[in-house]
């Protein structure tokens, strides 16, 4: 979404709190829960951008949460489609909420939130090095990419390598480890001039999207 | 299953939109799928629970003023936490989903830094907690990489034109933690002190650290 124009204010009442309603925290847990204890399939984040853009935009932030719930467990077959509906109706028609108790499960969960990770590899000899001018490539994502939109195309210069990381984009260079690096870029390569003073963006980019420059 | 939770503070902004004899098709949604994963015995209320006091009472941006608080008081701690801040941050135990590599930036009297996600909502969870709602908003990640004063306005953070405005984007499983500026007229204070000066937003970098009041 970055550079996207068109929106308004970012401060406004209420959108200091991490959350509103109390349904809210608990699509938050069951994923954990669900990614803990291995009832899951395919990155929620992922998912949640393959929501139709329409929806993506009018949807709450814990609204694509859920979204993306159902369908990690769905591709797992933890649950099948249709099964979450029948207990919607269920509920509605004043059905009880069944109770399952598993007196070690909390534990377990919040042993893997507590120490599970996703740091980056170390990097040994890259292409790049810091001070290296960089462009970045114009690509057409078929799907997820860690690439935004606003810096394709742009000039910019390596800062740090950051270490290693599986290329997340869909397509067929997938997984494949390459070295991450630290790009800057000067605003007016990305925004041209604008009513403010200059300043600098700086991102995380993988291998695959740049060249030299 | 109960909904009620016990919480040793109140969380007034959650019950703003609270309306339990009409629930929205979400929370209807929500509960359906918590049935459904208790009936097939894979989810227990008590998890769910456990994970949501977690994430409010346990972690959350106390933990990152502590490290900014020794970052002031401690020089080299300082130069740990800036070189790796990963290992630093684990000095205190400070580990676990959404921290990955976590990297510290400094601001001084000429750099400011400000951290946005603009593709989704990345955040180093083990020292700030959950992103605020305004940081996973549209304008947040729309605006802050093209208009990073308008928006730093909002939140009353006027910056000199001639200070060096770093927005950092987390565009990758690197996290970023603000260093903000140690206010004058706390010398010699204990950790304890500074990390009461040390706010949310100044580690994200939409505001600066406390004054120390008089």
């Amino acid at each position: 979404m970055g550079g996207m124009p068109g929106f308004g204010r970012v401060v406004e009442p209420g959108v200091d709190a991490a959350y509103h309603e109390r349904w809210e925290p608990r699509v938050f847990a069951l994923w954990a829960i669900t990614s803990a204890e291995g009832l899951t399939a395919g990155s929620g984040r992922q998912l949640r951008e393959k929501m139709p853009p329409e929806e993506y935009l009018r949807a709450s932030y814990y609204e694509r949460w859920q979204w993306s719930n159902e369908r990690r467990l769905l591709a797992k077959r933890t649950i099948v489609e249709g099964e979450v509906d029948g207990w919607v109706e269920r509920l509605r028609a004043g059905a009880p909420a069944p109770e399952h108790v598993d007196a070690a499960q909390a534990e377990r969960v919040l042993a893997v939130v507590r120490t599970a990770t996703e740091e980056l590899g170390p990097a040994g000899a890259t292409t790049f090095v810091p001070g290296d001018r960089v462009s970045v490539r114009q690509l057409k994502p078929v799907g997820h990419t860690r690439c935004p939109r606003y810096v394709r195309g742009a000039n910019g210069v390596v800062t740090a390598v950051r270490g290693t990381y599986p290329l997340p984009d869909e397509g067929l260079r997938r997984g494949e480890i390459e070295p991450v690096y630290a790009v800057s870029f000067d605003s007016v390569d990305l925004f041209g001039a604008t009513d403010e003073p200059t300043w600098t963006v700086l991102l995380d980019l993988q291998e695959s999207y740049l060249e030299a420059a | 299953m109960t909904h009620d939770h016990d919480h040793d503070h109140d969380h007034d902004e959650h019950h703003h939109h609270h309306h339990p004899q009409e629930k929205s098709a979400t929370e209807l949604r929500v509960e359906a799928l918590e049935a459904l994963l208790a009936e097939k015995g894979l989810v227990s209320g008590e998890a769910i629970d456990a994970v949501v006091s977690y994430y409010e009472n346990d972690v959350g941006p106390q933990n990152g003023a502590r490290v900014v608080a020794r970052a002031w008081a401690d020089p080299t701690y300082k130069e740990r936490l800036l070189a790796d801040g990963t290992a630093a941050v684990k000095e205190f135990g400070f580990t676990g989903f959404e921290l990955n590599t976590l990297v510290a930036v400094e601001n001084t009297p000429k750099v400011h830094n400000v951290v946005v996600c603009t593709l989704c909502s990345c955040y180093p969870w083990p020292v700030l907690g959950l992103p605020p709602t305004w940081y996973k908003s549209a304008p947040y990640r729309a605006r802050v990489v093209s208009e990073p004063r308008a928006v730093l306005r909002e939140f009353g953070l006027e910056l000199p034109a001639e200070v060096d405005l770093r927005v950092w984007d987390s565009t990758a499983e690197v996290r970023y933690l603000v260093v903000p500026e140690r206010p004058d007229g706390t010398n010699g204070w204990s950790e304890e002190e500074l990390a009461r000066l040390v706010p949310r937003d100044a580690m994200i970098g939409t505001a600066r650290a406390l004054e120390p009041s008089v």
